[in-house]
């Protein structure tokens, strides 16, 4: 919203004169939303509902059991809420605004100046001098990151979930699930079985409720832990696909509603990503020949399949797997290239350069391509394209067109997913007293540890990129997102 | 499904490349990919997408196939014959001692090129009819189409090209390529500018002494310099423009032996480099180096034959420029970074901008 749009709408709303400073704008939020939270209780006396009280009671009436007038009174207070709202400056969904609600009182006190919330218990010196600790302990420059997530599987704010999402945030949050690709297709079934089980209420339709009953299911595993890219470009194709089936007339009844949408999300998993996997492995075999050595990074789900898939049609090659810490998910990729009886060599991020001595080709996989070519994948990733590249070793990505973004990212600090930092830190399992100088980092001041999950690599290290439709420069990648998706879309509504 | 047997028209194709042209004329009823192929290639003006093009009109015409599948099994096996047909032809050509006479048509990959865009072509329309007879009138017309376009390429890519060359301009040409004689010509004598051009001789072939006995021709000031002398001649030169065989999928060319050696020291010296390519040369392939085009690994490359490599340093007699043109590859690639710009009849492209337009294209 504009300023002076914004200092228009107060003025109107009979709020104090609009001052031009911004001191004076954020004064006159702070009014006009104490006006609104006034006018919520006046509202709820006056149609005289106990139930339609303060908007975070919790304790509301289902809609079934409400009368006509019940409500017709609650819609109404809706439309005053969000009229409200819009002059206060908040954004418009009563989600949005309630989540800069939250956001903004958890903020202030870590601005520090506990003196502007005198209405909240005297803080505990102790526990505040726990949390300066912590704060000296984080990297200052990555604040905007949100700190790693611990589920809270207790509280009773879950209870209208469905428990497959409970389970599936519970794998994500441990850690037990992931790779982009097993991460999607899991949440996809995972909301397939949600829209399946989903019984919508007496008064609405299903096409029209199951948006808004899918929302805190998407809430929820984002509170887990963020979402990959591609994850958040499939939840973006399938409130397309539901928005889409509000809009057909004649209406659908439910029934064919719910399977339309279940079907629909079978062909996306096994046109984009089953079958995707399956042309990036057939294409990927143009370019490998006897007497490769090809090394890899990390795990990927394509890059595996593409290597044992070489190995199954008897080209003779070797394979040179690096891998990191903390996670060592190369360990997984070395088990079963070993076990298909490949030639393997392993060894760690460090000795890449080492290595690359005879390395004819690098495969890598990746989580997300970025609109400006560029590659976000497990962190580690552009230091292995980067050294290959300088020795002029061809760097080949396997990405299904899913994961293409309309996003553009120059480096790997915007947007990143922080990892738990006590994973840097050693453990000696039988020695827990160690001397280890990590083991009690939290107490010693300005001493940080930071462990990012991904990072950018820029296209000018990436040779090509194996997609489902053929091999392509990775420039090419914002054609391949405007293009594609416009023929996979057509491809949905012809079939 | 196809009925295979000694008398079918495949069947005679496939034992046509190994018999080659001087066979005995077969039955005239038969389609002959080969013969049609190497007929549209007389023409010097034929480029050589477009007259594989030509074959499948061809083919499509006097093909009697009774059903779509069939029909088009059959189309994809006239593209593999033509296809091994272009392979012999560039090895039979380099076997010959005719190293003073011209062969603009030994490009295999100008051939993929046509192929693959005809089975685009074909691929986008057969989805559509049921009816075999509506399919082929459909591919005719479209054809005949996309063909008249493609006369038109050339002198468009011509008048793209022109506009780079400014007056007292001193351009470095490699070898002989069909469009850039165009382009310098159309500079010439349409645009009445004066430049001068520095031809390489474009060993074995040594097609750049005709590149300069037809500059010459039409009043152009020219001089032949060594494939070996670019570096000493490049100081003095502002600009170079090399044709294309193909353009692949990342914007980099597969030209005439030489042209990445050129482009390199191009770079080192920051001079522009420019390809000049129609669009119908772009062809959806994506070398990562040297030794993986879909040509013939040349000898030179592994030396399992050792004793003959070593004859060859020892032998001085006839045959010796015959034996390196053998064992050397005819066809080098230069990776996109070491082209400034392409000049095609689509416009001005960057590398990078050839694999949106093949999407485009083949998506």
């Amino acid at each position: 919203m504009s300023t002076s749009n914004q200092s228009h709408e107060m003025s109107q709303h009979g709020s104090k004169a609009s001052a031009s400073t911004s001191e004076g704008k954020r004064k006159n939020q702070k009014t006009s939303r104490k006006a609104v939270y006034k006018r919520y209780n006046t509202l709820g006396q006056s149609s005289g509902s106990p139930a339609l009280g303060h908007p975070q009671s919790g304790a509301r009436k289902s809609l079934k059991d409400m009368t006509k007038a019940e409500r017709r009174a609650l819609q109404e207070q809706k439309v005053l809420e969000k009229q409200d709202r819009k002059a206060a400056g908040l954004p418009s969904s009563a989600k949005k605004a309630s989540e800069q609600e939250a956001h903004r009182k958890v903020a202030s006190p870590k601005i520090g100046s506990t003196a502007n919330t005198p209405q909240s218990p005297a803080p505990d010196a102790e526990k505040q001098a726990k949390k300066q600790q912590k704060r000296l302990n984080e990297v200052p420059w990555l604040s905007h990151l949100d700190p790693p997530k611990k589920p809270n599987t207790a509280s009773n704010t879950n209870k209208d979930l469905h428990p497959a999402v409970l389970a599936l945030g519970l794998r994500f949050a441990e850690h037990k699930m992931v790779g982009s690709n097993a991460r999607c297709v899991a949440m996809l079934m995972t909301f397939a079985k949600i829209i399946q089980d989903h019984k919508p209420p007496s008064d609405a339709s299903f096409s029209r409720h199951i948006q808004k009953y899918l929302d805190p299911h998407i809430a929820y595993l984002l509170s887990v832990r963020p979402m990959s890219l591609s994850m958040r470009e499939c939840i973006r194709w399938l409130k397309k696909e539901i928005s889409e089936i509000v809009e057909e007339d004649p209406p659908l009844t439910d029934e064919s509603a719910r399977n339309r949408l279940v079907e629909r999300i079978e062909y996306f998993i096994k046109e984009r990503i089953t079958v995707a996997d399956r042309l990036i492995v057939e294409n990927g075999m143009q370019k490998i020949q006897n007497g490769d050595v090809i090394l890899t990074y990390a795990k990927s789900s394509v890059v595996e399949a593409l290597l044992l898939e070489a190995k199954r049609s008897g080209y003779e090659f070797r394979v040179v797997v690096v891998d990191s810490r903390p996670m060592f998910e190369g360990k997984h990729l070395l088990r079963r290239l070993v076990s298909a009886g490949i030639d393997c060599t392993y060894v760690l991020l460090s000795s890449i350069y080492v290595v690359l001595k005879d390395v004819t080709k690098v495969i890598l996989g990746a989580h997300a391509l970025l609109n400006n070519g560029a590659v976000y994948s497990r962190i580690g990733t552009a230091m292995v394209a980067m050294a290959a590249s300088d020795k002029q070793i061809p760097v080949m990505v396997c990405c299904e067109t899913y994961k293409f973004v309309n996003r553009t990212q120059v480096d790997s600090l915007v947007l990143n997913e922080m990892g738990n930092p006590d994973e840097l830190v050693v453990k000696k399992s039988n020695d827990e007293n160690s001397s280890n100088s990590l083991t009690n980092w939290r107490d010693v001041p300005n001493l940080r540890l930071l462990n990012l999950h991904y990072d950018v690599t820029p296209s000018k290290h990436i040779t090509l990129v194996v997609t489902e439709v053929g091999l392509i420069p990775c420039t090419s990648a914002p054609v391949i997102w405007r293009e594609y998706n416009e023929e996979f879309r057509k491809g949905v509504q012809a079939k | 499904m196809i009925h295979s047997g000694a008398d079918s028209p495949i069947f005679v194709m496939a034992t046509e490349i190994e018999k080659q042209a001087d066979s005995a004329p077969l039955d005239p009823k038969l389609f002959n990919a080969v013969e049609c192929y190497h007929r549209f290639l007389q023409d010097p003006d034929m480029s050589t997408p477009v007259a594989t093009f030509k074959v499948f009109t061809e083919f499509i015409r006097c093909s009697q196939a009774p059903t779509m599948t069939e029909f088009l099994e059959t189309l994809r096996q006239v593209g593999e014959t033509i296809q091994d047909a272009s392979i012999y032809d560039s090895n039979e050509w380099k076997s010959l001692n005719n190293s003073r006479t011209r062969n603009p048509h030994k490009a295999t990959i100008a051939t993929l090129a046509g192929i693959h865009l005809f089975n685009q072509f074909v691929r986008r329309n057969s989805s559509d009819f049921t009816e075999l007879e509506d399919l082929k009138a459909t591919l005719l017309n479209g054809s005949a189409r996309i063909l008249e376009k493609a006369a038109s390429a050339r002198e468009r890519v011509a008048e793209t090209g022109a506009q780079f060359v400014h007056d007292n301009a001193v351009i470095l040409v490699h070898s002989y390529s069909r469009t850039v004689m165009n382009v310098l010509q159309y500079a010439a004598n349409v645009q009445n500018k004066r430049f001068k051009v520095y031809v390489t001789e474009g060993r074995p072939t040594s097609d750049g002494l005709v590149a300069v006995s037809e500059l010459q021709a039409s009043g152009i000031p020219c001089a032949a310099v060594l494939d070996s002398a670019v570096g000493f001649i490049l100081d003095k030169v502002d600009m170079i423009f090399v044709g294309a065989e193909g353009v692949v999928e990342n914007g980099g060319i597969i030209n005439q032996i030489g042209t990445y050696q050129i482009a390199l020291v191009a770079k080192a010296l920051s001079k522009p480099v420019y390809a000049i390519a129609e669009s119908y040369k772009f062809v959806r392939l994506y070398p990562l180096n040297q030794y993986d085009l879909p040509s013939i690994v040349p000898d030179i490359v592994s030396f399992s034959t050792r004793r003959k490599s070593s004859s060859n340093a020892l032998d001085l007699g006839e045959n010796h420029s015959v034996d390196l043109a053998m064992s050397n590859p005819s066809v080098d690639y230069t990776p996109p970074q070491y082209l400034t710009l392409l000049l095609t009849d689509l416009g001005v492209l960057t590398p990078s901008g050839v694999s949106d337009e093949l999407i485009k294209l083949y998506l």
